[in-house]
C-alpha cells in the first residue's frame, strides 16, 4: 500500500511538472504581457523603450521562458507562488481572498445536491417503471443537460427582470457596509440563491442518476432478494442492505469532486459577477497575469490529481476487495 | 495493478462486452437503439438540425434560392455558405445585396424563387425591401412578432434568421472536434493500450496531463495564439483538447482485447502490429468508444456556446447561439434574445445526450440485458 502511495506521489510530481511546463510555455507565447496590456487603454501612460525595457526587466520578463520556468519551480520550492503584476499583490493573497465566495458556493451547493439527490435517488429505484417515475427520470434527464450558462439566465429574467425578487450580480449590495451582521448574512444569502441554485441543479441531476444506476444494481443482487425473503420490512431492505452497498462509488465520487470544490466555474462567477476564483482566473488570463494563471493552474492541478489518488485509496479502504499491493 | 482512475475501471467494467462479437453486432445494436423511444426522437432531431442547417439560406434570407436574371439561371443563395459563391454578375449590375428591387428592375422578364422568410442573419431589413413587410423594429422594440418569428436584436437583425444560420456552426464544432477529437484519443489509446510498455507510460502521462490541465485556460491561451480566430481554429482546438476520455476508454478496451484470442492468432500469422491494432483490435474496440463521443459532441456545442457567451468566440458577424446568447446577456428586457437561442442549445446538448445514452444501453450487453 505504502508503495503504492509513493509511486503515485512520484509520477504525481512528474506529471505536475509537465503541465506546469506546458502552461508556462503557452500563456508566455500569448501575445501581450501584463505590461504592455496596462498601457494599452491609456495613451498618456506610453513610455520609452528604454523604460519598457527596464520595466520587463524588473519583472523578469525579458529572460527566454524556459529560464525564466526555472526560476519560478525554484521560488515555488521555497514556497513562494510570485507578485501578480497588474494587482501588485502576492499570488496567496489574491487566492486567499477569492477562496470564500467560491467555497460558500460549492460547498453549500454539493450538500445540498448529496441531501436532495439521495432520497430522489431512492424514489426512483423504488418507483422503478411506473409513469411517476419515467417522468422524474425525464425531468432530471433535462435538468442536467440544460447548460449552466443558459439556466442561470432562465432565472435571472424571472427572478431578476420579471418578479424582481433578487439581484443581479455581485455578492453583496451597495448598503452592505451600512447593514447589521444579521443584515450582511441576509445580503449575501440573497445574492447567493441563484449561483447556488445553478450550481446544485446540475449536481443534483447527476446525482440522482448516478444513485440510481448503482441502486438498480444492486437491488438485483442475492442479498437483498434473502433480506427480503426473510421478511424484512423494505425501508430497511431499501436503505440498509440495498443503499449502503452502493456508498462504494459514491465515496469515490467525493474524491473526484475535490477540484470541482476550490475551482469555481468560470462562466457561472461570470455571469453573477461573483468574486470566486474561477472569475479570477478568467481575468487573470485576460491580464496576462502570469504569476496568477501559473498559481491557479497548480492548485488546479494540484487537486485533480490528489482527488484521483484519494478516491482510488478510499476505494480500497471502502471495498476491501480492492488491494494496491 | 490498477494505475488509471476508479472511474475508468467502472467505465472498463460497464464497457466490458462479451468477446466473441457476431458478425450481426451493429445491426443488433441498431435493432436495440431504435427500441429506445426518446434516443431515437433525439436522432430524429439531429436529422431535423441537419436539414435545416442544409436548407438554412432557403427558410431565412434575403437572396433568392434560384433566379432567371438576363437569360441565365443563378443561385444566389448558395453564397450563405460561402461568400465567394455569389456569383460577380450581381456585383457588376451593383445589387449591393438588394435583391427584389433590383432584379425587378433591371431585368424585368426576370424570376426568382424566393426563401421562405424575408429576413437577413446579417443585417437588419429595411422598409419597402419586400413588399408588405415593414422595417424591423431595432433598439429595445424587437418583440416576436408575425414578421420576426423569435424577435430582432438591438441592430434589428432578425433572430430566427440568425438561429437557423447558426444551425450550421453548431452542427459543424459537433462533428468536426470530435471527429478530430475521435482521431487523437482513439489513435493514442489504441497505441498506448496495444504497445504498452514506455509507449504506454508515456502516452498515459500525456493524457493526464492534456486532462489537469484547466480546458479554459488551454483554449483561451491557444485561441490567443492565433492571429484571428474563426470558428474552424476553435474547432481544431476544442478537438485538441477533448479526446482525453476517448483516449482513456481505447485504452482500456485494448488492454482487454490485445490479449483474446483472434489477436493471438493474427500475431502467430505474422501480422505487423499497425495491422493487427487497426484492422483486427479497433473494429471490436469501436462500439464503447462512440459513446463518449457521442457525449463530447455535446460537450463540444457546449464549450464553443460557452466561448462565444464569454466573448472568446468566432469573430462578431458569425450567427453563433452563444454569441445571441451574450447579446441578450446584455439587456435582459430582450428576454427573447435569450429564450430562443438558450433553448436551441439546450436542445441540441440534449439530444446528443439521449443519443449517447441510448447508444451505450445498445451496445452494452450488461446494460441491454438489464433493461426491461
Amino acid at each position: 500500500m505504502l508503495n503504492y502511495v509513493i509511486r503515485r506521489l512520484m509520477i504525481g510530481a512528474f506529471t505536475l511538472l509537465l503541465i506546469t511546463f506546458v502552461i508556462f510555455g503557452l500563456i508566455r507565447n500569448m501575445p501581450g504581457s501584463p505590461i504592455t496590456l496596462a498601457m494599452g487603454e491609456d495613451p498618456s501612460r506610453k513610455i520609452s523603450a528604454a523604460d519598457l525595457e527596464r520595466l520587463r526587466k524588473s519583472y523578469g520578463l525579458d529572460k527566454p521562458w524556459p529560464q525564466a520556468y526555472v526560476g519560478w519551480v525554484g521560488q515555488l520550492l521555497q514556497g513562494d507562488l510570485g507578485r501578480s503584476i497588474s494587482r501588485k499583490q502576492p499570488v496567496t493573497k489574491l487566492i486567499q481572498e477569492r477562496v470564500g465566495p467560491t467555497l460558500l458556493l460549492s460547498l453549500t451547493s454539493i450538500l445540498l445536491a448529496y441531501i436532495l439527490s439521495t432520497p430522489l435517488g431512492l424514489y426512483a429505484t423504488v418507483r422503478s417503471g411506473h409513469l411517476d417515475e419515467r417522468i422524474t427520470s425525464v425531468l432530471l434527464y433535462m435538468l442536467y443537460s440544460l447548460p449552466s450558462f443558459v439556466g442561470a439566465l432562465f432565472l435571472l429574467i424571472v427572478f431578476y427582470q420579471n418578479l424582481e425578487w433578487l439581484p443581479l450580480r455581485g455578492m453583496t449590495g451597495d448598503d452592505y457596509e451600512s447593514l447589521s451582521a444579521l443584515g450582511k448574512v441576509l445580503d449575501i444569502g440573497r445574492h447567493a440563491i441563484l449561483p447556488i441554485t445553478c450550481y446544485t441543479y446540475i449536481s443534483l441531476a447527476y446525482d440522482a442518476r448516478f444513485i440510481r444506476a448503482n441502486m438498480a444494481e444492486v437491488v438485483r443482487q442475492d442479498y437483498v432478494r434473502t433480506a427480503r425473503a426473510k421478511g424484512v420490512g423494505p425501508m430497511r431492505v431499501l436503505v440498509v442492505h440495498a443503499f449502503r452497498n452502493t456508498l462504494i462509488p459514491f465515496v469515490t465520487q467525493i474524491g473526484l469532486t475535490l477540484p470541482a470544490l476550490l475551482s469555481g466555474s468560470v462562466i457561472l462567477e461570470q455571469i453573477f459577477s461573483w468574486p470566486g476564483m474561477g472569475r479570477l482566473f478568467f481575468e487573470s488570463i485576460a491580464e496576462r497575469d502570469y504569476a496568477t494563471i501559473m498559481g491557479l493552474t497548480l492548485m488546479f492541478s494540484v487537486l485533480t490529481l490528489a482527488g484521483q489518488l484519494l478516491a482510488d485509496l478510499l476505494y480500497a479502504l471502502v471495498d476491501p476487495r480492492i488491494s494496491y499491493s | 495493478m490498477p494505475t488509471t482512475l476508479p472511474s475508468a475501471d467502472v467505465h472498463l467494467a460497464s464497457a466490458a462486452k462479451q468477446s466473441n462479437i457476431s458478425r450481426g453486432f451493429w445491426a443488433e445494436a441498431w435493432r436495440q437503439f431504435r427500441q429506445r423511444r426518446l434516443a431515437m426522437a433525439a436522432l430524429c432531431y439531429v436529422g431535423f438540425l441537419v436539414l435545416v442547417a442544409l436548407l438554412a439560406p432557403a427558410i431565412a434570407g434575403t437572396k433568392p434560392v434560384v433566379c432567371r436574371y438576363k437569360g441565365k439561371l443563378y443561385f444566389p443563395a448558395l453564397a450563405y455558405f460561402n461568400p465567394a459563391w455569389e456569383n460577380p454578375i450581381f456585383f457588376k449590375d451593383r445589387f449591393r445585396k438588394l435583391y427584389p428591387e433590383n432584379l425587378k428592375k433591371k431585368d424585368p422578364k426576370s424570376w426568382a424563387i424566393w426563401p421562405l422568410l424575408y429576413q437577413d442573419p446579417y443585417r437588419r431589413i429595411r422598409t419597402g425591401e419586400w413588399e408588405g413587410q415593414p422595417e424591423n423594429p431595432s433598439g429595445d422594440k424587437g418583440r416576436p412578432n408575425r414578421f420576426n418569428l423569435f424577435g430582432t436584436n438591438q441592430e434589428g437583425i432578425d433572430v430566427f434568421a440568425q438561429m437557423v444560420h447558426g444551425t450550421t456552426i453548431a452542427l459543424l464544432v459537433g462533428f468536426v472536434s470530435m471527429g478530430l477529437a475521435g482521431a487523437i484519443g482513439i489513435a493514442l489509446g489504441a497505441l498506448g493500450g496495444y504497445l504498452g510498455g514506455w509507449a504506454d507510460m508515456l502516452l498515459s502521462r500525456i493524457t493526464e496531463v492534456v486532462m489537469c490541465v484547466p480546458t479554459l485556460v488551454l483554449i483561451l491561451a491557444l485561441i490567443a495564439l492565433v492571429d484571428k480566430p474563426t470558428i474552424w481554429h476553435m474547432m481544431a482546438i476544442i478537438g485538441c483538447t477533448g479526446w482525453t476520455s476517448i483516449a482513456r476508454l481505447a485504452r482500456a478496451e485494448f488492454l482487454k482485447l490485445r490479449e483474446s484470442d483472434f489477436v493471438i492468432a493474427a500475431r502467430a500469422l505474422g501480422v505487423g502490429w499497425p495491422r493487427i491494432v487497426f484492422r483486427h483490435v479497433l473494429p471490436n474496440a469501436l462500439a464503447p468508444v462512440l459513446v463518449p463521443i457521442t457525449f463530447g459532441i455535446a460537450s463540444a456545442i457546449l464549450i464553443e456556446s460557452g466561448l462565444s457567451f464569454l466573448g472568446f468566440g468566432a469573430p462578431p458577424p458569425n450567427p453563433s447561439w452563444g454569441t445571441l446568447l451574450n447579446s441578450g446577456r446584455q439587456n435582459m428586457n430582450l428576454w427573447w434574445l435569450i429564450f430562443f437561442p438558450g433553448l436551441a442549445i439546450f436542445l441540441a446538448v440534449l439530444a446528443y445526450n439521449l443519443i449517447g445514452e441510448g447508444l451505450q444501453e445498445a451496445t452494452d450487453p450488461r446494460l441491454r440485458d438489464a433493461g426491461r
